[in-house]
């Protein structure tokens, strides 16, 4: 663990210009650039509103918002998982040719998804605005909820990346994972009340996602507090997480190459 | 040299490297058949020691494990079995565009490599004039790397590795790069850096012309062994005769 925070900071500064470089990489191909960053959540969060609103008849207030804030949680959890499946031979040019700690990209990929997830964050924003929704002091929630998402995040990506090294079908058993999942985190529906009784309690406490979602916009929107022992508990799940990811990389990353030359 | 001792830089000692062949399994056919791990073996038991200052050259025919043990001095994996002790010298392995992106700018790629080997933001600037003027590349510097030509591409990436300099220089056959005006130059620019005292470098090559005009030493890999070590002139001689026969 001494050895993570010394390469952290060591490589501290190759991710910051590396996180900027990728954003940089990712915007200047397309004609609409930065806009997309946008464009995006927000043609995802019409589509969700219409389907789930028109065709479900789905009645939740500030459903664009209650989409949205869903949204914006499950594309960072979502995009950093799927690309830590394959980062290792994603970066086969950096990693063949100079050592680097494996752990420094995936820090870059959760980087670049964390802002990402800021900039639909002030849409957010203005959205709340638009639609004039009160705001209380339990908004400050919202710090540790996101800080426990990127924890939650982090851990289960970091395993992701080690086995998705060394077995090729990581790619399609998380597509199908991360599919479930995300029909199993209330992102277009509440699952309080549409799911039955004793599954959605199951669901909300079980599925970090679920958790951080709800209680995500329970603060933001609906001006409620969240249930601080379960955020410590999937906080605490994560950092644990964490710590078995970080040493598993380390203990193995150095046979990664070899792997690779197959 | 001098006959007092000098100061050890790179020591290994047996050196073991294998390729175990367990790699990328698919669910599918691992669930029954387990492993079935033939193991390669890259490279086999070599040991030697590189004084601080000195020129090394590594030579031996394709597949001999040249390149292995280069990455496993380099740190990019580990030993199987064995020792490398670097003595605590920075290392760098002088190859061709680590980390380029290629949507960026040369300049913005100067920068990545850079901290990629370990140099900070401060310690690049200082050199980053002298990266561009010795790549040649002008204002191209500012331009994507993806609309190079492999030429600037490699002369960029030759730059980068050989302005910003380390204690220890591992060097993968690099001097064909570029035209013949820049690989005359790339040549002396290896020479200049090599004629430091301080700096150790091993340095991977076919050609007989770069070791017998560089390297203090060679050692000649065959099948992942040491097959000779000694001056260069000696050892390039067996080589090119062993070679011939072939």
């Amino acid at each position: 663990m001494k050895r993570f925070f010394r390469d952290l900071r060591k490589y501290w500064d190759y991710i910051q210009y590396e996180t900027r470089a990728s954003l940089k990489s990712e915007i200047s191909g397309s004609y609409l650039g930065w806009i997309w960053l946008v464009l995006e959540p927000l043609c995802f969060m019409l589509i969700y509103t219409f389907i789930a609103g028109v065709v479900f008849g789905s009645k939740t207030d500030y459903f664009p918002i209650f989409v949205f804030a869903g949204l914006s949680i499950w594309n960072f959890f979502n995009k950093t998982v799927t690309s830590s499946v394959k980062l290792v031979a994603a970066n086969r040019d950096i990693v063949t040719k100079v050592y680097v700690p494996k752990f420094i990209l995936l820090l870059v990929r959760i980087f670049v998804n964390l802002f990402k997830m800021f900039v639909t964050f002030i849409l957010l924003i203005a959205f709340m605005i638009f639609f004039k929704v009160p705001i209380s002091w339990n908004i400050l929630w919202v710090i540790p909820i996101i800080i426990c998402t990127i924890i939650v995040t982090f851990g289960v990506s970091s395993i992701f990346m080690h086995f998705g090294v060394f077995i090729d079908d990581l790619v399609n058993v998380t597509a199908i994972g991360l599919k479930f999942m995300f029909y199993l985190s209330g992102i277009f529906y509440q699952i309080s009340t549409k799911v039955p009784k004793p599954y959605n309690t199951i669901l909300l406490c079980g599925n970090p996602i679920a958790f951080l979602i709800k209680s995500f916009r329970d603060s933001l929107i609906y001006c409620s507090g969240v249930h601080i022992i379960i955020l410590l508990a999937w906080f605490g799940i994560g950092i644990i997480l964490s710590i078995i990811g970080i040493r598993t990389i380390y203990k193995y990353e150095n046979t990664y190459v070899k792997v690779m030359r197959g | 040299m001098e006959n007092n001792k000098r100061e050890i830089a790179i020591t290994i000692e047996d050196l073991h490297i294998y390729y175990k062949d367990i790699k990328r399994f698919s669910l599918k056919s691992s669930g029954l058949s387990g492993f079935n791990s033939t193991v390669f073996k890259a490279v086999k038991g070599i040991s030697f020691e590189v004084e601080k200052g000195e020129i090394v050259g590594i030579c031996g025919k394709n597949g001999s494990g040249k390149s292995t043990t280069l990455r496993a001095i380099a740190g990019i994996f580990s030993a199987d079995h064995g020792k490398i002790d670097l003595h605590g010298n920075s290392i760098s392995l002088l190859s061709i565009g680590v980390g380029f992106q290629r949507k960026l700018t040369g300049y913005e790629n100067i920068f990545l490599s850079g901290m990629l080997l370990g140099f900070t933001r401060n310690q690049i600037k200082e050199k980053l004039d002298e990266i561009i003027e010795f790549s040649e590349l002008g204002d191209a510097v500012y331009k994507p790397v993806r609309s190079y030509s492999s030429g600037m591409y490699s002369k960029l990436a030759f730059a980068i590795t050989a302005i910003l300099e380390t204690d220890i220089m591992l060097i993968d056959e690099v001097f064909s790069v570029g035209d013949i005006k820049f690989k005359a130059k790339s040549y002396n620019k290896m020479k200049e850096l090599i004629s430091d005292d301080d700096r150790t470098v091993i340095i991977v090559s076919h050609s007989s012309k770069t070791l017998r005009e560089l390297c203090d030493r060679v050692i000649w890999l065959h099948d992942g062994k040491i097959k000779e070590i000694g001056p260069s002139d000696e050892v390039v001689d067996h080589y090119e005769a062993f070679m011939a026969e072939e």
